[in-house]
């Protein structure tokens, strides 16, 4: 194989399983492109060069004696720096937490370990995941490797330019407004944020527990799916996930998606959007009618109070989190970071449980406009062209606000209804920055959401595209 | 000039719970909250007695699609 660091997760993991490439090779080809092209895009907090090896190649002497090393076989990772590992620290990409070293591994982490996974170290991110853009005042800013001078889009910025940058296979994100779909969006990669529940959250950084979501960013759609039959399903260290049974996502992807029934949101997801997203977005429309599904627009009038109600769950659950810092080290903080916990605070807290107690009614409603005979939900994932760094600063300048919180209007209603979400790669942009296409379906419709994009993916290859760094 | 909610909100949330305004963004930041407030008007009448937060996980299962 001439790169092997071109290779979409799946294909590296078959490759390993069927004897033609070895681990150690894959983790040499991910280490290489680490070494040319991360002090460019500031993607690594923590890089476990000698583990990796030797992991790797203990799976290959597993290999060679006959054992099976499991779905993700000596595939190389790294991972958001907010699913702790026992005794590693855990910076939550924060100075806050520089030096907080965890006495717990995350249930997620440990089903990648078991899956056979190679896991790397961990990556930057927006500090303690509260940004969509992928500022950090601590680590430095994440970088978009399609043009440097672009933000990656966050919370999960590190996540989502390595994995584009060809640095590594997958990386764990986490989706509490965007944070999975908005970096693979901007950087052109694969996000998929699972429906509220369908994956442990035990020893996750917490953000706001009513949203919180975790979940991959990878190359295509046929990874998400082997990424999420591994880490979905009950867990009982974390109380609130989902019982319901985790079936073979890659078993739905055949390709056929005639008959789908595709509906658009008229109002909201589209208002405002910039003309080189919604020329990309109607192409992509187009490749699904193409492969035989139907495409409608449909009216949701849930969608203000769903909008209304998103901002003030996640901000007072943040506020509250954060509290005891905010007191004693609001200075250990960037500008931006306490500048929107403050806001928190002034929440009443009969909006709070507004907020709480309509979600329910509300999902029942959206679904009801938007997904009664349909089976989809498509919008751009994000309505604007890409923002530079500097346009969505707000340490620089606090003016930027209203452009920086811009980013993640299409995002975060799909984290209040806890609909499962993925942004799939449609095209670029005039100035060569990648758009997203968002797809949601009912809950539990993983499978569907799955199928429909490598759908997509089978008919396009914009997700094949790698920058030219 | 400063929305008049800025100063007496901050002055809440100072005795209320012990947080002092951070920056300047942060002030920036609670005049948005105007915008938030009249919104929530907007939405005034329209929880029902009964709702309550753990609707929500019923809900994700009475939505799934249908046979599923």
């Amino acid at each position: 194989m001439s790169d092997l660091a071109e290779l979409s997760m799946t294909e590296a993991a078959d490759a390993f399983a069927r004897g033609e490439v070895k681990a150690e090779a894959l983790a040499r080809a991910c280490l290489a492109r680490i070494d040319a092209h991360n002090a460019k895009l500031n993607v690594t907090v923590r890089l476990d060069r000698e583990a990796a090896l030797d992991a790797a190649s203990a799976a290959d002497h597993a290999r060679a004696i006959g054992i099976n090393a499991g779905k993700l076989g000596g595939v190389p990772m790294m991972h958001k720096d907010m699913y702790y590992r026992k005794g590693k620290v855990s910076t939550c990409g924060s100075k806050i937490r520089k030096n907080f070293v965890a006495d717990k591994t995350a249930t997620v982490l440990l089903k990648l370990d078991a899956a056979g996974a190679i896991d790397m170290g961990t990556l930057n991110m927006a500090e303690f995941a509260q940004n969509p853009t992928g500022h950090n005042a601590h680590y430095g800013h994440c970088h978009n490797p399609w043009n440097l001078d672009y933000c990656t889009g966050g919370s999960s910025s590190g996540s989502g330019s390595g994995v584009a940058g060809r640095l590594f296979y997958a990386a764990l994100g986490s989706d509490t407004g965007g944070s999975i779909r908005l970096p693979a969006s901007i950087c052109g990669v694969t996000g998929l944020k699972a429906t509220q529940t369908r994956v442990s959250r035990h020893g996750v950084m917490p953000l706001s527990f009513s949203a919180d979501n975790v979940g991959p960013l990878v190359r295509t759609a046929k990874d998400a799916a082997r990424f999420l039959a591994i880490t979905a399903g009950h867990d009982p260290h974390d109380a609130t996930s989902a019982p319901e049974p985790v079936p073979d996502y890659e078993a739905a992807l055949t390709g056929d998606i005639r008959g789908m029934r595709i509906a658009v949101c008229s109002t909201y997801f589209l208002d405002g959007a910039d003309a080189p997203v919604l020329a990309a977005f109607e192409a992509a429309l187009q490749v699904l009618k193409d492969r035989g599904a139907t495409v409608d627009y449909v009216a949701a009038p849930s969608m203000p109070a769903i909008a209304t109600y998103v901002s003030v769950l996640s901000r007072v659950e943040g506020a509250a989190i954060h509290a005891n810092w905010m007191r004693d080290v609001p200075q250990d903080y960037a500008i931006h970071l306490n500048a929107r916990l403050f806001g928190g605070y002034a929440m009443p807290g009969h909006y709070y449980v507004e907020a709480l107690a309509r979600r329910g009614p509300l999902l029942k409603q959206f679904v009801a406009e938007t997904l009664t005979g349909y089976d989809l939900v498509a919008t751009p994932t994000v309505k604007t062209r890409v923002p530079t760094l500097a346009e969505t600063d707000i340490d620089e300048n606090p003016a930027n606000w209203s452009r920086f919180m811009a980013v993640s209007a299409n995002t975060r209603p799909f984290n209040y209804l806890g609909l499962p979400t993925i942004s799939i790669p449609c095209g670029f942009d005039d100035r060569g920055l990648p758009v997203g296409l968002q797809l949601a379906g009912r809950p539990f419709a993983e499978s569907t959401v799955l199928k429909a994009s490598d759908a997509y993916q089978r008919a396009t290859d914009w997700h094949r595209r790698s920058p030219l760094m | 000039m400063e929305h008049d909610l800025v100063q007496p909100t901050m002055e809440a949330i100072r005795r209320w719970s012990g947080v002092e305004c951070p920056n300047p963004a942060a002030r920036l930041g609670l005049a948005d909250m105007a915008g938030l407030i009249a919104d929530m008007a907007k939405l005034r009448g329209t929880m029902v007695f009964e709702d309550e937060p753990s609707s929500f996980e019923l809900a994700l299962r009475d939505c799934k699609e249908p046979g599923k």
